[in-house]
């Protein structure tokens, strides 16, 4: 197992953003978050690298505990993780290369290794002839497909994705959905959090329906409406 | 290790690299603050060098009685250069202070032919003190002792201006220091604050660097070196602009730069304050997780 929540709630103030959460992941599996706008998605997300740690109940994410965890752990959780977001983060003075090469330079990777790795990703990616480009060189999916790169390039044991295709059209968003589940199927764990579980073909995923900061049944889950 | 510690300089390069302009900005920005400062102790140290120098004048005059032989003018010179504070002694014959007398004021060469050959200069012992022997107080307290001894006419020094002197030196001293540490202060903040307000604009490299899981030296040692480098370079570049307004002022009123180790406190000071406040804007950047 490598993500545990064990009834987590996290209030903000006294808002309540997560409520009686139990999830767990297996490793290598791929899991979709689906829910409404607000259903707390994101929330979730931010608990499993540990932007935010629970108001009550525990977190266990690759052998790292929400209770005590020391702020110089950290780094050593977040090595594991790969993180996408929707709009992409990428460092806009660097080049594709630059930034695909972070997590590795942040570790004192040798320069060799690190060319190494990130060409093979690179080319993998169908990105070589963009590494010396700028992010806003590059259309949404590019960089998107970058921001993924950035995410796989130290072999995390888990990808997680919140909503890498809300800023994308259908076609793009089809393509990038194709590369989580490639990524998946090469034994990488995948999260990915989407308003549309349609977009994930049915039998490539476990799919677990947030509204209200609660798990629901998704047989109850009326949220295809709001879509 | 080397690789990582290489990485991070990398960093901070690339991070002045990418906002050239507003680096350049923030550099001038801290030159003109630190121009203030540079001014203030060309200023207070030319001052103190004055009165300093003025107080490097000042000795004790001896005077002997015409009676006083040679021999035994070296004997009292002897005794007075084993007192306590005095630095060196050195007796003028009369033909000495005639020479010098002539040289010194040779319009008046002619009152000494006038007052006939049977007329000599007193002959004198110039005594020198030791530095921290050079206050009003202990001046007099030396001329004093010198004055009773056998053979002395009369002791001269600085009796009128001495203690003002005095008084202004250890005024100033106070007041550079306590100027300068208020002054040092005030610009700590204001480096500090321009220092952080360029940092503020790197919120997401910070975001990036500690979600890709950068160790927290990594993320804080490029943005601490390149305040550093901002101090430095700052408090430099006020130092240039300081030495190129003290150069065009230097004929008209002549004065000297400042020491050596008063710019490499400026320097300290500069790379200092560009330190602090890169320290305290990253501060606002960095989040820590909360419950
Ligand atoms: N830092 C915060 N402070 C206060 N409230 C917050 C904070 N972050 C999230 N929330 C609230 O918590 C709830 C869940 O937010 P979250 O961002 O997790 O939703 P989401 O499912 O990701 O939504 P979306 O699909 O729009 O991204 C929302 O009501 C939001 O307003
Ligand atoms: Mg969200």
């Amino acid at each position: 197992m490598i993500v545990s929540f064990n009834n987590v709630r996290k209030y903000y103030g006294s808002w309540p953003a997560l409520e009686k959460v139990d999830l767990r992941l297996e490793e290598g599996e791929f899991v979709v978050i689906s829910g409404p706008s607000g259903a707390g998605k994101t929330t979730l997300f931010r608990h499993v690298w540990m932007g935010d740690l629970p108001t009550t109940g525990t977190v266990e994410v690759v052998g790292f505990s929400s209770d005590g965890i020391r702020s110089g752990d950290l780094p050593l959780l977040r090595r594991k993780l790969g993180i996408v977001f929707q709009d992409f983060r990428l460092l806009p003075e660097r080049t594709v290369f630059e930034n695909v090469a972070l997590p590795l330079q942040v570790t004192g990777t040798p320069p060799k290794a690190v060319r190494r790795r990130v060409f093979e990703l690179l080319a993998d990616m169908e990105l070589s002839h963009r590494r010396n480009s700028f992010p806003n060189e590059l259309s949404g999916g590019e960089q998107q497909r970058v921001a993924i790169a950035r995410a796989m390039v130290a072999h995390p044991v888990l990808l997680l994705a919140d909503e890498p295709t809300g800023n994308l059209d259908p076609e793009v968003s089809r393509k990038v959905i194709d590369l989580l589940v490639g990524i998946n199927r090469a034994g990488t764990a995948v999260m990915l959090a989407t308003h549309d579980p349609r977009q994930v073909p049915a039998g490539a995923a476990r799919f677990v329906y947030l509204d209200g900061g609660r798990i629901v049944d998704p047989s109850y889950w009326d949220g295809y409406d709001q879509l | 290790m080397i690789h990582i510690l290489q990485n991070a300089l990398r960093e901070g390069m690339l991070n002045i690299r990418s906002k050239l302009p507003t680096f350049l900005v923030t550099v001038l920005m801290v030159s003109l603050s630190f121009m203030v400062f540079d001014i203030f102790l060309l200023v207070s140290w030319n001052l103190e060098y004055a009165l300093r120098s003025e107080q490097e004048n000042v000795g004790i005059e001896v005077f002997l009685e015409n009676r006083v032989d040679e021999a035994e003018a070296l004997r009292l010179a002897d005794l007075i250069s084993g007192m306590e504070g005095v630095r060196s002694v050195y007796y003028v014959s009369p033909r000495e202070a005639e020479a010098v007398f002539r040289a010194d004021m040779p319009e008046q060469a002619d009152m000494l032919e006038l007052l006939g050959p049977g007329f000599h200069l007193p002959a004198s012992i110039q005594v020198s003190l030791l530095l921290e022997y050079r206050t009003a107080e202990k001046v007099g307290t030396i001329a004093r002792t010198i004055s009773g001894m056998e053979g002395v006419a009369d002791v001269m020094y600085g009796e009128e201006y001495l203690p003002g002197l005095t008084r202004a030196v250890s005024v100033l001293e106070k007041l550079v220091f306590l100027a300068g540490l208020v002054l040092a202060i005030s610009l700590s903040l204001v480096v500090a604050n321009t220092v952080r307000l360029a940092v503020a604009h790197r919120a997401l490299t910070l975001e990036i660097m500690s979600i890709v899981g950068a160790p927290a030296w990594f993320i804080r040692l490029p943005f601490v070196g390149e305040g550093m480098v901002t101090g430095i370079a700052g408090s430099a570049g006020s130092l240039i602009l300081t030495w190129a307004v003290s150069s065009m002022l230097s004929s008209t009123v002549p004065h000297r730069f400042l020491p050596g180790n008063w710019i490499l406190l400026i320097l300290a000071l500069g790379a200092f304050s560009g330190a602090a406040g890169s320290w305290i804007g990253m501060r606002s950047g960095f989040r820590r997780p909360r419950r």
